[in-house]
């Protein structure tokens, strides 16, 4: 038997790859659907949360490989969500990569703040649904 | 210290003050006397005319002397009333050192000298309230203090010092103070390096900082404020550093908000444009899968526009924060030919809808470069959509990137059509200016090659134009290579050099790793 294949995994004939799951933790309902879309297109498996609180509730179920993050969102914003899946003590083991998609303008203080703590920061209006497919392509 | 000498400077203009006030209404009685005088010797001159000349001169030189002394000495009187309000037995009002605006490396100086002088007191037994030195200070200094040990340990924080950063006093001991104030300066001559500077070279020094800022991501609302510190090497107790902090957040914030309502219509514009390019592209897409040429060319024309409306959209967001100094830069080492051509390629399909091509020539093995890449995309891109807008009738812009004379990397955009007129030459860099010729033809609002300018001397780097009318302009750009950086980077524990365009400055201890 391989050691390196623990009891109870799932194991995947070569090449076929279970496709990505993307959170998409975004209140602007419109751009959700056009990023769920370009996913689906770009073998993503993607899942739109519009609230704060229940995003972060999903993003600490340990499900997801990815999450997109837009920073003003009802109840918890995108901040306190991203420094909560950072902290070991609230979020052990989170392993997903966390991509800050926003169109509001930070300081740049604080922006680099931001940016030191997440995976990618993107600002929505700069990127097409493509070209954000595109870059998740790479950061894989 | 060049601020240490500042305040004795200052001083010293005080004194001149009321000297030059002092002479200047004697001269004015004695100028007085001597006019009446002559007109009481000349009986047959206008005798009333004399008189009331000679007193609207007293008058006036007395008045003048009470404002000069008034507005020159009240920074020495309110001092002086906080050294009474500050020892024991004091009595005295705290004065309103908040509304003063200099003199603040005083009081954190004398803050340490009362501090000393009552610990003193309190060793021989002479303080009759028994209160310990540090709850003087507590009860009666009127603004934040903090007193540090050689480790930067918070090993005192009076009341107010609690209530302004939001953290109980107690809970303040003990702990690291760049932990416990989350601060952003406005130079690179941040406390941290002050501090490390003075300890190896300086048995006592005193500082003030401007604008200062504290807690730039908690909820707790943000400070801004000036921030005095007074060192001493050799103090017994291990109370080392002395910092005082003047509340100035009700002034400071008004520029601020002018930068935060351009930041929140920056989200409102954004948002819709956001969702104007997924559904071009989405159009786009499918037109073109399906064979539909002309809708296929409709859409990608407004996928370029789109594109040139969020680009000004960030224009605008950048002139306002130069504008307020809140601009700033991290340069990192970068391959420059990557990010030209991926600039090149971004703003291709604007150059594309124009039928323009641009041809790129760069130089191999440019060494790396030390920029800020989010800046330098919008200098790039300023730069060709300034050669779309201008190309008239050619449809070629060049773009060359090379290693000048004085070892800088040197990038031009250049263009074959229009030309600037040579009158106007020396105000391409202004805000707002634009070649009036073309007013009518070509759009834009004059802030991208103003904030260009601004990214490039962030940079360190030039930036200069050449011109025929008729035969196009160039535009070129230096930035420096990483290496000339480096150096820079040598003598800090950070890898990467932030730069303020004059922006903020972390206090670097804080984000150590």
């Amino acid at each position: 038997m391989d050691p390196s294949i623990e009891p109870g995994q799932t194991i995947q004939p070569a090449g076929s790859k279970p496709p990505k799951k993307v959170l998409c933790i975004e209140d602007e309902r419109f751009i959700g659907e056009l990023y769920q879309r370009a996913l689906k297109k770009g073998g993503y498996d993607t899942t739109l949360e519009v609230d704060g609180a229940k995003g972060l509730e999903l993003a600490q179920s340990d499900k997801f490989d990815i999450i997109l993050l837009d920073l003003m969102i009802p109840n918890v914003t995108g901040i306190e969500i991203l420094r909560t899946l950072r902290d070991p003590s609230k979020t052990p083991h989170f392993k997903g990569k966390i991509i800050i998609t926003t169109n509001l303008e930070q300081r740049d203080d604080v922006r680099q703040d931001i940016e030191k703590q997440a995976d990618g920061y993107i600002v929505k209006a700069e990127l097409t649904p493509n070209e954000l497919v595109e870059f998740l392509d790479k950061i894989n | 210290m060049a601020q240490n000498s500042d305040y004795l400077s200052r001083t010293k203009r005080q004194y001149f003050g009321i000297l030059l006030s002092a002479l200047l209404s004697g001269g004015a009685i004695v100028l007085g006397a001597w006019v009446l005088a002559v007109y009481l010797i000349h009986p047959l001159s206008n005798l009333m005319l004399g008189l009331i000349l000679a007193i609207a001169i007293i008058v006036a030189s007395w008045l003048l002397s009470i404002i000069l002394s008034k507005s020159l000495i009240a920074p020495l009187r309110a001092l002086w009333q906080l050294i009474i309000h500050i020892t024991p037995n004091g009595g005295l009002p705290a004065p309103d050192i908040e509304s003063l605006k200099i003199g603040h490396e005083l009081v954190a100086d004398l803050s340490a000298q009362v501090l000393q002088l009552t610990s003193v007191a309190n060793i021989a037994k002479l303080n009759p309230t028994e209160e310990t030195n540090h709850d003087f200070i507590s009860n009666n200094l009127p603004l934040p203090l903090f007193i540090l040990d050689a480790q930067e340990t918070i090993v005192f924080a009076n009341n107010h010092a609690g209530d302004y950063i939001g953290i109980k006093p107690s809970d303040l001991i003990g702990k690291n103070f760049y932990m416990a104030a989350d601060m952003a300066f406005p130079s690179e001559n941040t406390l941290d390096k002050w501090l490390k500077q003075v300890k190896t070279n300086s048995a006592t020094a005193n500082m003030s900082w401007e604008r200062v800022r504290l807690n730039v991501l908690d909820n707790h609302p943000t400070r801004l404020f000036d921030l005095a510190a007074f060192y001493n090497k050799d103090n017994p107790q291990h109370q080392e550093t002395v910092i005082v902090m003047f509340d100035h957040t009700k002034q400071y914030s008004q520029d601020d908000q002018a930068v935060s309502f351009i930041a929140l219509s920056v989200h409102e514009l954004r948002t819709p444009l956001t969702l104007l390019r997924g559904y071009i592209e989405a159009l786009y897409t499918d037109f073109k899968e399906s064979g539909n040429q002309e809708m296929t060319a409709f859409t990608e024309k407004m996928n370029a526009t789109a594109q040139q409306l969020t680009v000004f959209v960030n224009n605008i967001l950048n002139v306002a924060r130069v504008d307020n100094d809140q601009l700033q830069l991290q340069l990192h080492e970068e391959n420059w030919s990557e990010i030209v051509m991926s600039a090149v390629n971004t703003i291709s399909l604007r150059a594309k809808v124009r039928g323009i091509k641009i041809e790129t020539v760069i130089a191999p093995d440019l060494p790396s470069v030390g920029v800020d890449r989010i800046s330098i995309y919008e200098v790039i891109n300023n730069l060709i959509d300034n050669a779309i807008k201008y190309s008239g009738n050619s449809n070629t812009i060049k773009v060359e990137a090379h290693v000048s004379k004085e070892g800088m990397i040197e990038t031009t955009v250049e263009d074959f059509g229009l030309g600037i007129n040579p009158s106007i030459m020396p105000n391409l860099f202004t805000k707002f200016y634009r070649d009036h010729r073309n007013r009518s033809q070509i759009g834009g609002t004059g802030l991208g090659l103003y904030l260009s300018k601004a990214i490039i001397d962030a940079h360190g780097g030039n930036i200069w134009v050449r011109s025929q009318p008729g035969k196009g302009s160039t535009f070129g750009f230096t930035v420096q290579p990483y290496a000339k950086l480096a150096a820079e980077v040598k003598n800090s524990d950070n890898k990467e050099i932030v730069r303020g365009a004059h922006g903020w400055i972390k206090n670097h201890s804080l984000y150590r790793r």
